[in-house]
């Protein structure tokens, strides 16, 4: 494993050294070009909008508990257009509902697992100066934030944000308010920021390796960065395309999506005709379902990272893990329509798009068992982000074991659009993703800052975080398994066979306040440990992989001395080693 | 001297009359509505789809609000409105008296409605259950609003005239009801006994318009002197 190969030249970090002078604060910190700050400026917006979006679940999970129930002592800021009295009318909780899906998956996860992480970590891990395209990047950050700038700007347009869903789709969302056009914009922004990430993060990982890092001898999470690039590259465009297809529906008269003939509310549509409001529906999850796994692949990247740092041990079936991954990226692009089956796709179709959908789950199963036999026999270190760690493994098992039967056609139809569909992708994505997305904050904030964060505020954090989360979700498998409706804004109150689950929305409802709460053990230590935080040198961890090499925080060009790998990223506990570690940038 | 006392009485008089005028010289039109033809046999309102409304009628058939005859055929729920005629140019204010619209026993009341202007309009929930009022105009904008079972009462109003249109409830389909807008209070809706009264109308020519949502209008021409009443009659035939 100590054998260096041939890869592109290590980067001139000479070069940068032309270039030192002190840039001013605009430079600096704003329009930055440097890949840590424009890292920061990802993660930093990501865990905003996750708290906004998070801010308008917890609304939404009050009308749910609580059905018609005046608000106690925010409700009346909300005007009587939303929220007469302090009461939620329908249309706010849609107001909601579907803003919520839409930032926290493309303004709170993506930019902080991909935006954030990606930028942080993968030039430091590759050994690389910075990006391959520092002016791109900066682009990048910035159509982001003004896509959420234009996201953030709908709710105060008449009528209100959104209320088609954060799948918008047709002929819904043809026909809504204002703000569906704000949305399409705000996407349209959204979407051009990952296309140029994904062009950046691929560019580099191929040619700014440091020499010696061959692609076998990339860290996992660099791995699960240049694959997620690439299903950013691939599968948003056609979303890109759709966006302004809708939005020329919308505003220019076209009818890509609105069939002849259409009749709503009792009245024929005088639109031109001629289009097809299913093919919305696979252009939209020709995107979302890879997206599912740009939201899973960069968090199975970071655990991989803690899970071997903190076993002590190399990551069980590496490459078996890798060449899944590769696999999970492929196949992601042939499942889309098991989204779909409730269309009336046919038996041929549907076959198709449940054999491939079992067939994804192979390489999953792969990767998460990998990750579980690594822990076999390890010394293991239960801190915080080895925690969240942990707790990712369990939490993202029950999220993909609960997709299975949706992944059929026969199980399904029945269970489609209920509470169930719910609580499965939130498994994957919530105490999935975001449990492996705050393990990699407190495991690369000494990198970031060179500081750590406080040990017992995170394990606050996490214990908390973990009992709410299940108490969350949990209960939605029930509701779901009675058949009730994800798009009732009061939980079914007028249904019988919704009566028997009313309760466990309350407990639901207390879960997700409570989860709120063990967020500020974690705000106040975020903050807290830029400044008072303990000091550390540029490896506190005894980690193996290259960014560990860098200064903390690393200075601009990130490495004193060119790095260069010898040997594979998970050297641990080699037998006649001086120490439990060897690092992939050390020569011996 | 008596000329005087003459002239001074006419003055008074014309005073009292200019401030008064839907007194002194206001002219009325009056009628009623028939249906002509073989009484159709209308399905009662289906409201199996929502337990709570279905208890509300005590699981009874609930007739349908389409078709409302009284004796002799007599029809109700016309909105009978002066269509053309008016002075041009001249504003009447819209009432700060609300129209009501009532959602009880998941049926809208009334069926048919009219309203100014700027009017308001006022929305109770009286069932105690989720309805949707959601509004089908041409020209104003459209309104699409939830009421939760504990929002009673909701009020907007319609920045511009149009002719009648639709108002339905998305949640319960068999909720039906029709409002028009008007700039002039010159309209009235039958009750079941078929009659309609317009009144205040300066002496002149007036179209009066006479609609039901399935029959269509039918249009007449009247003139009205000062202080004068017309009946003008309408008969609606099912086609």
């Amino acid at each position: 494993m100590s054998e260096t190969t041939g890869v592109a030249p290590p980067q001139p970090h000479v070069a940068h050294e032309a270039h030192h002078e002190e840039l001013g604060f605009w430079r600096k910190y704003i329009f930055s070009t440097d890949h840590k700050v424009i890292g920061i400026q990802y993660a930093v917006t990501g865990l905003l909008f996750l708290l906004f979006g998070f801010g308008l679940m917890m609304l939404m999970r009050w009308n749910l508990a609580y059905p018609g129930a005046a608000l106690p002592l925010i409700g009346g800021l909300f005007g009587d257009a939303r929220m007469p009295g302090g009461t939620m009318l329908p249309e706010f909780y849609n107001e909601l509902g579907a803003m919520h899906g839409t930032i926290m998956v493309f303004l709170g996860v993506v930019p902080l697992a991909v935006g954030g992480f990606g930028n942080f970590v993968l030039p430091l891990q590759i050994g690389a100066p910075d990006m391959a395209f520092p002016k791109i990047n900066m682009v990048s950050y910035w159509c982001l934030f003004l896509g959420g700038i234009t996201m953030l700007g709908s709710f105060f347009v008449p009528g209100g944000a959104a209320q088609s869903g954060w799948t918008s789709y047709t002929p819904l969302a043809n026909i809504a308010g204002t703000g569906q056009t704000w949305w399409l914009i705000g996407m349209i922004f959204l979407i051009t920021s990952s296309l140029l990430g994904a062009i950046n993060f691929i560019t580099t990982t191929i040619q700014l390796r440091a020499k010696g890092l061959t692609f076998m001898r990339f860290p996992f999470f660099v791995w699960a960065q240049f694959v997620t690039a690439f299903l950013l590259l691939l599968a948003f465009p056609p979303l890109e395309a759709a966006g302004v297809m809708q939005l020329m529906d919308r505003v220019a008269g076209t009818s890509f999506f609105m069939p002849e003939g259409l009749v709503v509310s009792g009245q024929v549509l005088t639109n031109a005709g001629g289009g097809n409001t299913l093919l919305w529906q696979h252009l939209f999850w020709f995107l979302a379902h890879p997206e599912v796994y740009v939201l899973i692949l960069p968090g199975m990247g970071i655990v991989a990272e803690i899970i071997a740092n903190n076993t002590r041990k190399p990551l069980w079936g590496y490459r078996s893990m890798v060449y899944s991954l590769v696999f999970l990226g492929f196949m992601s692009f042939i499942v889309w329509a098991h989204h779909m089956f409730m269309t009336g796709m046919g038996t041929a179709m549907a076959a198709f798009f449940q054999t491939t959908t079992m067939i994804i789950s192979i390489p999953s199963v792969v990767i998460l068992t990998a990750l579980i036999i690594s822990l076999w026999g390890g010394s293991i270190r239960f801190n915080t982000p080895m925690l969240f760690a942990l707790a990712f493994l369990p939490m993202f098992g029950i999220g993909g074991l609960t997709g299975l039967p949706l992944g059929l056609n026969i199980t399904d139809i029945p269970l489609h659009d209920t509470y169930y569909v719910i609580a499965h992708f939130h498994y994957v994505v919530a105490p999935g993703t975001i449990f492996a997305l705050l393990a990699g904050i407190y495991y690369w904030y000494p990198k970031a800052t060179g500081r750590m964060m406080n040990e017992t505020l995170g394990k606050i954090h996490f214990v908390g975080s973990f009992v709410c989360m299940n108490l969350i979700f949990m209960p939605m498998f029930i509701i779901g398994m009675a058949g009730v409706s994800r798009r009732l804004f009061d939980a079914g109150t007028a249904y019988d066979f919704a009566q028997p689950t009313m309760h466990w929305n309350v407990v639901s409802s207390w879960g997700t306040w409570a989860l709120a709460v063990f967020q500020i053990p974690f705000i106040v230590n975020f903050f807290w440990s830029i400044r008072r935080g303990e000091k550390v040198a540029e490896n506190p961890w005894h980690a193996t992989t290259i960014e560990w090499s860098a200064p903390s925080p690393p200075p601009h060009g990130n490495f004193v001395a060119a790095p260069q790998a010898y040997r594979g990223p998970y050297e641990y506990s080699v037998p006649g080693a001086a120490k439990d570690f060897v690092p992939q940038y050390e020569a011996s | 001297m008596r000329g005087t006392g003459n002239r001074l009485s006419l003055a008074a008089g014309l005073l009292a009359a200019g401030l008064w005028p839907g007194v002194a010289f206001a002219a009325t039109v009056t009628g009623s509505v028939i249906f002509d033809g073989k009484v159709p046999a209308l399905k009662p309102l289906a409201m199996d789809a929502e337990p709570v409304c279905h208890k509300m009628h005590a699981g009874k058939p609930v007739a349908n609000d389409m078709l409302v005859l009284g004796s002799g055929n007599t029809m109700g729920n016309i909105m009978v409105w002066v269509s053309k005629g008016l002075p041009a140019g001249k504003t009447w204010p819209a009432p700060k008296t609300p129209v009501v619209l009532d959602q009880k026993g998941c049926i809208y009341m009334p069926h048919v409605m009219g309203i100014m202007v700027g009017q308001p309009y006022r929305i109770l929930n009286s069932d105690g259950i989720l309805h949707n009022i959601h509004t089908l105009p041409k020209i104003n904008p459209m309104l699409n609003r939830g009421q939760p079972a504990t929002v009673k009462e909701m009020t907007t109003s319609f920045p511009k005239p149009e002719n009648m249109f639709q108002v339905k409830c998305d949640v319960h389909p068999w909720m039906s009801a029709y409002i028009g807008v008007f700039t002039h209070p010159f309209f009235s809706v039958t009750s079941t006994d078929g009659k309609f009264t317009i009144e205040g109308l300066d002496a002149g020519t007036y179209e009066i318009t006479a609609w039901h949502e399935r029959m269509g209008t039918q249009t007449a021409s009247v003139t009205v002197g000062a202080n004068d009443t017309r009946t003008q009659n309408f008969k609606f035939v099912l086609k």
